[in-house]
């Protein structure tokens, strides 16, 4: 098989290749073309086939991460939407929570009143409403009233139409209704009901998912029948698919209709790229640590995989989304985040960042502010002369000049002032990790960390000495980690049933025939998509909580059919892992099953093993010596500290630390307490305190 | 720029402690709030968790909580010692204490304090603390809100004034048993406060790894210097301000239907008096306690952080100074004065379990009198909210329901009020309508802004929403709210913001009947349906320099009639729904 992961970023836009059959891989960088990515998409496998000789026509796979659907979000630059919801409740949308984003803030914008998805002039309600019973309709459907409203929405100009009516996610049967009649009365528009996009309680949160997927469906969908057709004319013949926030991939089909999944598409693939750079150490339990220029992603995978959200949980751009994704913790610190004394006289790091214009000052476009990447400079761990392979100038004098005008005001040496910029930055990223490891339930010190990103090798060493990680692993391309996860990934799909059954009074035999028939609806898709029987796995789970909580917990319930004794189970690793997360149990209490969940897979190919080769010795590797400041036990010190270049280190080299590895993409530091050695397929490990 | 770094410890280290705290109070507020069981803890986040040192200073607070809960626990902490040293008591390890009391610093009855006692090295060093609020602490009437006829402090229920409800790692059986036993919903009550100790447990530990990893003398250096930084900040702001005295008033409905004037029309006076980097708010000229109801606030737990939170989120609105800790550095500043005996300063045992509304003019007083200095800085008058408590019996247990109806807030310069949210020293969240249909016999019938009603201005108030909700089978409710009678202020040429309301209908037939904002439990028949209306904020500035494509987009929006628009901005509008710029410019210069 001949695969292509292509992921596109800010600014570049990444490539591998795989083939299967004769375990080659090769990697490509483009600029990413922001007017129309699909362009850099098709400028990157047309210059990877041409470099490498390989035959477009035979390319079996493009696996695709996309930012469509973020950046149309992030930069409120969607489709003209209209809505049509339940009479009585025209502003769920626009009142939310009532919870303003901030305790302190008199002059602080709501996101969702200040941008609404949909604004009020095309939100109209028509009569229907269902009840929270199976079945109950207190108001049946006003047919002639939607139909009045779709030919309103059509005269406002809308492109997208929302349907959202209250308890859809117990009943869709009017929903559904509605989209029929919007399909016979305006069959240009877009159409997202919100029983389809995410059948879960919460109406303003569901609304508001339904309403970005309205939101951003035209542009996606746009996006995607012209990045296929240009595959087709550039004689790819290819099969596309496009990379979910699951973890999973979608058809092209399936992300047209449903482009909300694809929120978190790039940094869902990062998360898989980590996880196959522990696979090949024989790792499972990972925490993967990205840091770009303005910000850092974690994630935390365990023996059972990488973790998923919680439904209340993820916001994009100050909205609420309530879709399956990978849980991915953003902080906002990077190369980039600006160290200052602010009002206070605090000694802060980020979260502003100087960006990629002017960026830091050792970048030498005007940056005059001193950043992290700045520090690094001035502690000798970006070398002036080898910094992305040498294709980029840094300017170490600029770097000088903004650090100690900051070591002026805190009246510090240079050194100590840089070396605290990291500290600082260092500990804010350990605490996040804290907050995803310590506090509920896992040791950090069982866990090995996969550092990757621009600058995700800069700073892992000294993250994983705070929360006692042992092991650090620094993948062979750590720059285009989310386009090598794009080879990893299967057909995903995940469907949701709310429930609200209580452990009290458990009826196991519609929970068998609601699983049942979820699984059916799933297996059914995978196969449309081309999937046979054999390549097709099913998982089944509960989002349970105590009766009265509002939080759910995640429970497999893969196995058996359901009965008062397989419950007992279940019910039981309920009251595991909630004292797991939380410290505490409370056994007494009724347990009530909120959502039943069924998550459908399909095989798909996928990246192989490959062992690095070429015939040179670690000496080879040694670019050069100089002097590198390293914070040993609360002194700094200046250490002699070798640079190597990856790229020469050969498989089964061990080195110790200090010592400095540059490669085209990143540069890994390793503390003078640390060994470092190169594996047979590539990844380069890190031993703290050996 | 002033050099910062104590000569104890260094800046670096300071922000790695501050950063290993703050950690542990949002995993404190984390936990709560998924462990607990009801909604006006789960869904509304009334709660707050906080560490604070030996001396009583808090070092950090959980920031996804409501301020009213998190700031008051110095105070809690403050009245647990008090009565402590009176009764001769002392902490040991393994206690855990819960306290209530709104004399002893408790912010009123219905939010629970419970209380870890630090040590390390057999040494005291710090408390770890939760605050909550329970849906029913054995008042006269079902639910914590809405207690408005309560006629002392005996009346509002059970009062824990520094209870150990565990003792050196002991549970105190009896406690527990008399506590189930006097208050309904015990089963959700009890949970909650398990929920609340086992957060506090986690704070407690937590608290003990920091000082272990860091030391205790570089812990307690680093926390004098988060002090010296909120007060810092604190005073930077203040000097700032031109030294002066400012003077605002408020006033509340009281009992709208009471015969008695001095339950009605309650004056909350408040001035500013500013001099240099110190400021003092002067209570002075606030209505008389009522010494019968229990509108009255308690001085400490409500009143102070009606204050600090105002000042804040005014003079260090975390929209331009980002966020920064909340700690006892940051009031140091500022004093306060209340004569005794009046709403803000009572006299036990006058009773204060329903002084939300009250303290929530306090802050929108407070905001008047700072108007007249920081005009940029400000909103105009805020709407006050109105808390329902709905209950009902079940198999011989009771079900208690709290629906919170928001406010808006007013214009501001340069943006329109915020629409139908929570205000001032509350933010709590809404439950969501599925969430409340599928679990009580309740039905919310109508969820939506108000159509047509908004305080005109150049930057006009926010909207007010409309809430009904009915009963599917019998059952009482009781309501706590204010601002039925005075419309919130407009502010600098900007008109007056609107009432909010509150009627029932019995029947469908009926015509719905108007109720006070005070209501005491009510039996409610199945079929009853109650309407809230919330109150609309006031208008920012002349309307008539309002841009008229804004003026235009209201009307689309449904939030302004066309002759509204006429009538109030000075704007036409044409038939197609767009701006007769002639026109309009013709009435606009006339105007002036």
């Amino acid at each position: 098989m001949k695969l292509f992961g292509v992921d596109v970023g800010g600014t570049f836009t990444d490539v591998i290749f795989s083939d299967t059959d004769n375990r080659l891989t090769a990697i490509h960088k483009v600029p990413t073309t922001l007017d129309d990515p699909s362009t850099g998409v098709i400028q990157g496998i047309l210059e990877l086939c041409e470099g490498k000789n390989i035959d477009k026509a035979q390319i079996d796979h493009v696996f695709h991460g996309t930012t469509i659907a973020t950046n149309a979000i992030l930069e409120y630059d969607g489709a003209k939407t209209g809505m049509l919801t339940t009479k009585g409740y025209r502003d769920i949308i626009h009142i939310g929570r009532h919870q303003r984003p901030q305790n302190h803030s008199i002059m602080q914008d709501i996101p969702w009143q200040d941008r609404p998805l949909v604004q009020r002039r095309h939100r109209l309600s028509v009569t229907e409403r269902m009840g929270p019973l199976k079945d109950q309709v207190i108001m049946p459907l006003e047919e002639s009233e939607v139909r009045g409203a779709v030919a309103t929405l059509k005269k406002q100009g809308v492109e997208s139409i929302i349907v959202n009516f209250l308890f859809s996610y117990i009943n869709p049967a009017h929903e559904q209704r509605v989209k029929e009649i919007i399909e016979e009365e305006y069959p240009e528009a877009f159409i997202t009901i919100s029983s389809d996009v995410s059948p879960q309680f919460r109406e303003f949160e569901r609304f508001t998912t339904a309403s970005i997927n309205g939101f951003v469906g035209p542009k996606v969908k746009n996006y995607i029948q012209n990045l296929e057709q240009r595959l087709k004319d550039s004689g790819i013949a290819a099969e596309l698919h496009i990379m979910s926030s699951n973890g999973g991939v979608a058809t092209p089909k399936t992300v047209s209709e449903k482009p909300v999944n694809t929120l978190l598409s790039g940094p869902a693939a990062g998360i898989l790229g980590g996880a196959w750079a522990g696979e090949l150490t024989n790792r499972e339990k990972l925490i993967t640590f990205d840091i770009g220029g303005t910000s850092a992603d974690i994630g935390i995978i365990t023996g059972s995989g990488y973790s998923e959200s919680s439904a209340r949980d993820t916001w994009i751009a100050g909205y609420p989304v309530m879709v399956p994704m990978i849980d991915i913790h953003t902080i906002g610190a990077g190369g980039g985040s600006i160290a200052h004394i602010d009002e206070g006289g605090a000694f802060k790091v980020g979260p502003k960042s100087a960006g990629s214009r002017p960026g830091p000052a050792c970048y030498g476009h005007g940056g005059s502010k001193p950043t992290v990447s700045d520090a690094n400079v001035v502690l000798g761990r970006i070398d002036e002369y080898n910094f992305l392979g040498g294709e980029m100038q840094i300017y170490s004098n600029a770097a000088y000049k903004v650090i100690d005008e900051l070591a002026g005001e805190l009246d510090l040496s240079r050194e100590r002032t840089a070396e605290g910029i990291l500290q600082i930055m260092n500990n804010n990223m350990a605490n996040a990790i804290r907050e995803r490891t310590v506090q509920k339930g896992e040791d950090p010190r069982e866990f090995s960390l996969v550092a990757f990103g621009g600058a995700g090798p800069l700073h892992a060493v000294e993250v994983a000495k705070i929360l006692n990680i042992p092991e650090i692993i620094i993948p062979l391309y750590p720059g285009i980690n989310s386009a090598t996860g794009l080879l990893t990934t299967d057909l995903k799909y995940d469907v949701i049933k709310t429930e609200f059954m209580l452990s009290t009074n458990m009826d196991f035999s519609g929970l068998n025939a609601d699983f049942k028939g979820l699984e059916s609806q799933l297996v059914n898709q995978l196969k449309e998509d081309g999937i046979t029987e054999n390549d097709i796995q099913v998982a089944r789970s509960a989002d349970c909580r105590y009766a009265g909580q509002g939080y759910e917990l995640r429970i497999d319930l893969s196995g058996d059919v359901l009965d008062e004794v397989t419950i007992i189970e279940a019910f039981t690793n309920f009251h595991e892992s909630h004292k797991a997360e939380y410290g505490h149990h409370f056994m007494e209490s009724a347990i009530e099953i909120v959502n039943i969940r069924v998550t459908g897979m399909g095989v798909m190919p996928k990246i192989e093993k490959q062992k690095i080769h070429h015939d040179h010795q670690l000496e080879d590797a040694l670019l050069k010596t100089g002097e590198t400041t390293f914070n040993i036990n609360g002194n700094l010190e200046k250490v002699e500290t070798k640079f190597y270049q990856r790229e020469k280190i050969p498989a089964g080299a061990e080195f110790q630390g200090p010592c400095i590895v540059l490669q085209k993409d990143t540069t890994t530091v390793i503390p003078p307490d640390c060994t470092a050695s190169i594996e047979e397929y590539g990844n380069m490990i890190i031993k703290v305190g050996v | 720029m002033t050099k910062v770094q104590s000569k104890k410890i260094d800046p670096i280290t300071v922000q790695v402690v501050l950063g290993a705290l703050e950690n542990v109070a949002v995993e404190m507020g984390h936990k709560l709030a998924r462990m607990a069981y009801s909604s006006i803890i789960r869904e509304s986040e009334d709660f707050g968790c906080a560490l604070v040192d030996v001396r009583g200073q808090q070092l950090c607070e959980s920031s996804h909580s409501t301020p009213l809960q998190s700031g008051p626990i110095p105070g809690y902490i403050k009245g647990i010692r008090q009565i402590m040293e009176e009764r001769n008591d002392t902490f040991y390890p393994g206690d855990v204490i819960m306290h209530n009391s709104p004399y002893h610093g408790a912010s009123h009855g219905p939010d629970v304090g419970f209380c870890i006692p630090v040590f390390y090295q057999d040494e005291l060093i710090g408390f770890s603390f939760t605050a909550a609020h329970h849906l029913d602490i054995g008042a006269s009437t079902p639910g914590s809100c809405g207690i408005v006829d309560a006629v002392d402090a005996y009346a509002e229920g059970l009062q824990f004034k520094a209870i150990k409800v565990y003792e050196k790692g002991v549970k105190n059986r009896y406690v527990w048993d008399m506590l189930s036993d006097n208050i309904r919903a015990p089963k959700m009550v009890v949970g909650d406060m398990e929920a609340q100790i086992a957060a506090a447990k986690i704070g407690a530990q937590r608290y003990l790894e920091i000082i272990e990893k860091f030391g205790l003398d570089t812990v307690e250096a680093a926390s004098e210097e988060l002090m010296n930084y909120s007060e810092k900040m604190m005073r930077d702001a203040i000097k700032k301000l031109p030294d002066g005295e400012y003077t605002a008033e408020g006033f509340l409905d009281g009992y709208l239907d009471s015969s008695d004037p001095a339950k009605k029309d309650l004056r909350i006076k408040v001035t500013v008096k500013v001099h240099g980097s110190e400021m003092t708010v002067d209570l002075t000229g606030t209505s008389p306690q009522v010494t019968d109801r229990p509108v009255n606030m308690p001085l400490m737990g409500t009143v102070d952080i009606a204050i600090y939170l105002t000042l804040r989120s005014i003079l260090l609105d975390s929209t331009i100074y980002g966020s920064f800790p909340q700690n006892s550095g940051l009031i140091r500043p500022i004093h306060i004065v209340a004569p005794k005996g009046t709403l803000c300063n009572p006299i036990f045992p006058a009773p204060t379990i329903a002084r939300f509304n009250s303290g929530n003019m306090v802050a929108d007083t407070l905001m008047k009198a700072l108007a007249q200095v920081v005009p940029h800085q400000v909103s105009a008058g805020v709407g006050n909210l109105q808390v329902v408590a709905f209950s009902g019996e079940k198999d011989e247990n009771y079900w208690v329901y709290m629906d919170i109806m928001e406010g808006s807030y007013g214009g501001r310069y340069g943006k329109d009020g915020m629409d139908a949210v929570d205000t001032l020293y509350a933010n709590t969240r809404n439950n969501p309508i599925e969430d409340i249909e599928s679990h009580y016999p309740l039905r919310v019938n109508r969820y939506e802004l108000k159509d047509n009603e908004c305080a005109p201005g150049k930057w006009r108030g926010g909207i007010g929403s409309i809430r009904e909700i009915s009963f599917l089978a019998d059952g009482s409710f009781s309501v706590e709210a204010d601002g039925h009678k005075f419309a919130p202020w407009g502010f600098d040429g900007g008109k007056a913001g609107s009432v909010g309301s509150l009627s029932i209908r019995e029947k469908e037939s009926d015509e719905p009947f108007k109720l006070p904002s005070k209501l005491p439990n009510r039996i409610a028949k199945a079929g009853s349906n109650i309407e809230l209306a919330g109150p609309g904020g006031g208008g920012y500035g002349n309307p008539f320099e309002r841009d008229p494509e804004k003026v235009v987009s209201d009307f689309l929006d449904g939030f302004i009639l066309k002759e509204k628009a006429f009538e109030d901005y000075g704007v036409v509008i044409t038939g197609s729904g767009e701006v007769d710029y002639q026109k309009t410019n013709e009435i606009r210069n006339r105007q002036r």
